[in-house]
């Protein structure tokens, strides 16, 4: 049988984890080796009991000053140390012989271009996987991020130049042939797998793509029940970082109804101090099922995963999106007539005036449903079997 | 033939890698295979022999050093690099533990390099630390403090060696291995490669012990000559990131003296600044046995550079950053061999004290009187000594170890 390596360089929170593992399972029941390169370890050490080995994967240092706002895929690359041909070409040997050493067969990257240009050196072939965010449709040169902030094509060309130039540079520092002639082989994978659906592809949606579907940790989170029937039921998953997030909660108390806030991230005093009779605020990760499906109005940053969770449960959203890739979702969101939302440069409007509103929107409310009910039956562990199939199909031979 | 895995888990900048790779390439010569496991790799690029190693990733955790105080104890280094969360020192011995299992080590050689030790021992793999004083703890419980600019209540060494214990035992028991009693436990390797003189410990709490003698490598780098001219001769390697940088080039710039200055990534208008016909500077390492022959003073931040100076007779003007600079610049001055200034000194003083250090006799006395303590010192013979006994751990004997256990 053979041998997967399954690869995660960059991208915060917990969706990368929440992809690979199950898929790592999945490969594991058909009789493969898993085996996880991540730059961020802590996210697997709950998973030491289930006894899959895993790697660091090299850092890189980043450079000096780096630009809060990159315009294309490529700029960010360059913003996390790609522009430093000798700090790539440490990673790429760390990567080359971590390939050497464990043998895979193949590899899926996960936002991984360094394992995705390591593969490359030795022909292992590869599979990208994601939720579309890492996986830039292949234009040259890359698109804006921004569409909507007009960028010279010139700026986006030498964006990809400069990132391309230092990745030939590091294949030539360790003598490797066939350095990449297009930004998009960076991201792309000999094949690849948007495990999304069409309507949250950040970049959707895409001509000629197959969605295999969003996939989740099925375990994990803490019970809680709504209490009683009062209307409208406002869930809420938001980090408390968020500048707008204590603004959010006061409006909360104020709408009839109830709320249930998930905030990972505050002390259980600082729930307590924020939670009422009818406002909960609750300082963990809450299991959703039973709770998303009775709610009248969901309210997130627009993270994928809580996203495509809203998006089957049928809720209407109300999104506050912290940054780009959440923003590009909620646009998405916005023009399948599923949700509201106020964009990081937006100033923030009078909360409970706007989520009355959204709560009372029968045109969200039908196309959350319509939307819920066109993937109804959508099973997160028949998609991690079905996204480990089409991985095993992609082995050589 | 053996293989020999070397980690750096810790620290930063080229020591690290210059150290190992220069013990690593003579074991290769004897035909061992060498794997390197390291914090950072782009500073291999600079060392073209390691491209006939094996390259891995040191497992490290994605913040580090965010507690709150300043680490007072190896507890609290250990606390700053993920051994305050359980689950977070799982992922990373895991991973230790993963890539030792595949690359199959016969020993494992730690250069500040903790979380290697730890799997090293799980795994039952023989071990040794090689590195400077700071770097390998004394072997005692709780873990004892270094700092002494100010006082540090035992409960505080005792609490956090105590959290650091528990963190290791719950990730020990994660994957299945038995605990330990006593931090320092992690710490028992089959050899230790001390690689610095008593004078010079960073601790000076340390039971007896036997030492290895300083490790920086003064024979690769950059061929330079001193300028020509009348001036006193100064060596400058600093960090373009040092606090009174500026400060330093103004007096460099001021004065009648010869420089030769290391100052990595130094932008172009400080470096146009301190340019001079009487004053080089240099955009890489310097190779500095011959340089630092002819040296009246060396400006460093206090690190193994200084030391390995010392050994020539050199006296030093340190500006430590780090902790382990400061205790290295502490001990550097009371040989007597060294002044140093804090990070927050005045202007005036920092101005004043290339020529204070110049025109105090004691201080090249005393560095000279250092130098011939240890004139029999050569790096070589230490070179060939630690393969010696790496070979010999190696090597079971009917009384060594494997017969012991």
């Amino acid at each position: 049988m053979a041998r997967i390596l399954c690869a995660w360089e960059f991208g915060g929170d917990l969706g990368h984890i929440r992809r690979l593992l199950p898929i790592a399972r999945e490969l594991r029941r058909l009789g493969h080796e898993a085996a996880f390169v991540f730059l961020d370890l802590a996210r697997l050490g709950p998973y030491a009991a289930e006894g899959f080995e895993w790697f660091q994967a090299p850092h890189m240092r980043l450079p000096p000053k780096q630009n809060p706002s990159p315009l294309s895929p490529s700029d960010v690359l360059l913003n996390l140390g790609y522009a430093d041909a000798a700090g790539l070409a440490g990673a790429l040997m760390g990567w080359r012989s971590l390939f050497g050493l464990w043998q895979p067969d193949l590899v899926v990257c996960d936002y991984a271009p360094g394992a995705l240009l390591a593969a490359r050196m030795r022909a292992t072939p590869t599979v990208a996987v994601g939720n579309g965010f890492s996986l830039p449709p292949p234009a040259a040169p890359l698109e804006a991020y921004r569409p909507w902030n007009p960028v010279e094509a010139n700026v986006l060309q030498r964006l990809d130049e400069k990132l391309l130039a230092t990745v030939a540079k590091a294949f030539e520092m360790l003598r490797a042939g066939s350095p990449p002639r297009a930004a998009h082989e960076l991201f792309a994978g000999d094949s690849h797998l948007l495990c999304n659906f069409a309507e949250l592809d950040p970049f959707g949606p895409r001509e000629g793509v197959e969605y295999s579907g969003p996939l989740a940790d099925s375990v994990s989170g803490r019970d809680v029940a709504w209490k009683a029937e009062e209307h409208p039921r406002i869930f809420a998953y938001l980090k408390p970082r968020d500048p707008r997030f204590a603004a959010i909660v006061a409006a909360l108390r104020k709408i009839a109804g109830e709320a249930l806030v998930a905030a990972p991230g505050l002390t259980d005093a600082q729930a307590a101090e924020l939670s009422s009779d009818r406002v909960r605020v609750l300082p963990d990760a809450l299991k959703l099922d039973g709770i998303l499906d009775s709610a009248d109005l969901c309210i997130s940053h627009a993270g994928p995963g809580f996203a495509a969770r809203s998006l089957l449960a049928g809720v209407p959203l109300a999104l506050v999106p912290m940054q780009l890739e959440q923003f590009r979702i909620a646009r998405r969101l916005e023009a399948a007539g599923a949700a509201a939302m106020i964009s990081p440069d937006d100033p923030p409007p009078d909360f409970a005036t706007w989520l009355t509103d959204i709560a009372a929107r029968s045109d969200l409310r039908e196309g959350a449903r319509a939307l819920g009910h066109a993937h109804r039956g959508y099973d997160f562990d028949q998609a991690a079997a079905r996204a480990a199939q089409r991985i095993a199909a992609a082995l050589p031979g | 033939m053996a293989r020999i895995a070397f980690a750096w888990e810790l620290g930063g900048e080229f020591g690290h890698a210059m150290a190992c790779s220069w013990l690593a390439r003579a074991l290769q010569l004897r035909g061992h295979s060498i794997a390197f496991v390291f914090r950072e790799l782009r500073q291999l690029m600079a060392l073209p022999e390691t491209a006939a190693f094996d390259t891995f990733q040191a497992p490290r955790p994605m913040r580090e050093g965010v507690a709150g105080a300043p680490p007072a104890s190896y507890a609290d280094i250990l606390l700053g690099a993920g051994y305050a969360d359980a689950e977070e020192l799982t992922a990373l011995l895991v991973a230790w533990r993963s890539l030792l299992r595949n690359w199959r080590p016969d020993i494992v050689i730690a250069d500040f390099a903790p979380t290697a030790l730890l799997a090293a021992r799980s795994l039952a793999l023989p071990r040794a630390t090689f590195g400077n004083g700071f770097f390998t703890p004394p072997p005692l419980s709780p873990l004892p403090a270094f700092r002494y600019d100010e006082a540090v209540p035992p409960q505080r060494i005792a609490a956090s060696d105590a959290k650091a214990l528990a963190c290791v035992n719950a990730a020990l028991a994660a994957v299945g291995e038995p605990p330990l009693a006593r931090l320092a436990e992690q710490f028992e390797a089959d050899e230790h490669f001390l690689c610095t003189f008593p004078e010079l410990d960073q601790y000076q709490n340390r039971p007896a012990t036997g030492y290895w003698g300083p490790r920086f490598r003064f024979d690769r780098g950059l061929d330079v000559e001193w300028p020509v001219g009348q001036g006193k001769r100064l060596f400058v390697y600093v960090k373009r990131t040092m606090p009174q940088l500026d400060l330093l080039i103004e007096s460099l710039a001021r004065s009648p003296h010869r420089v030769i200055a290391f100052i990595p990534d130094l932008d172009e208008a400080r470096r146009a600044r301190l340019a001079a016909k009487s004053r080089v500077v240099v955009d890489r390492p310097v190779r500095l046995d011959r340089v630092v022959r002819h040296c009246d003073l060396m400006i460093c931040h206090g690190g193994e550079i200084g030391t390995g100076a010392l050994l020539y007779g050199v006296p030093q003007l340190a500006f430590p950053i780090t902790y382990e600079q400061f205790l290295t610049a502490r001990r550097m001055e009371q040989v007597g061999a060294a002044a140093w200034l804090a990070p927050g000194a005045a202007a005036r003083d920092v101005a004043g004290a290339i020529d204070f250090v110049l025109g105090e006799p004691r201080f090249a006395a005393a560095a000279k009187a250092f130098a011939r303590r240890y004139a029999a010192f050569s790096p070589e013979e230490q070179r060939r000594r630690i393969i010696q006994r790496i070979e010999a751990i190696l090597t079971p004997s009917p009384t060594g170890r494997e017969a012991s256990q």
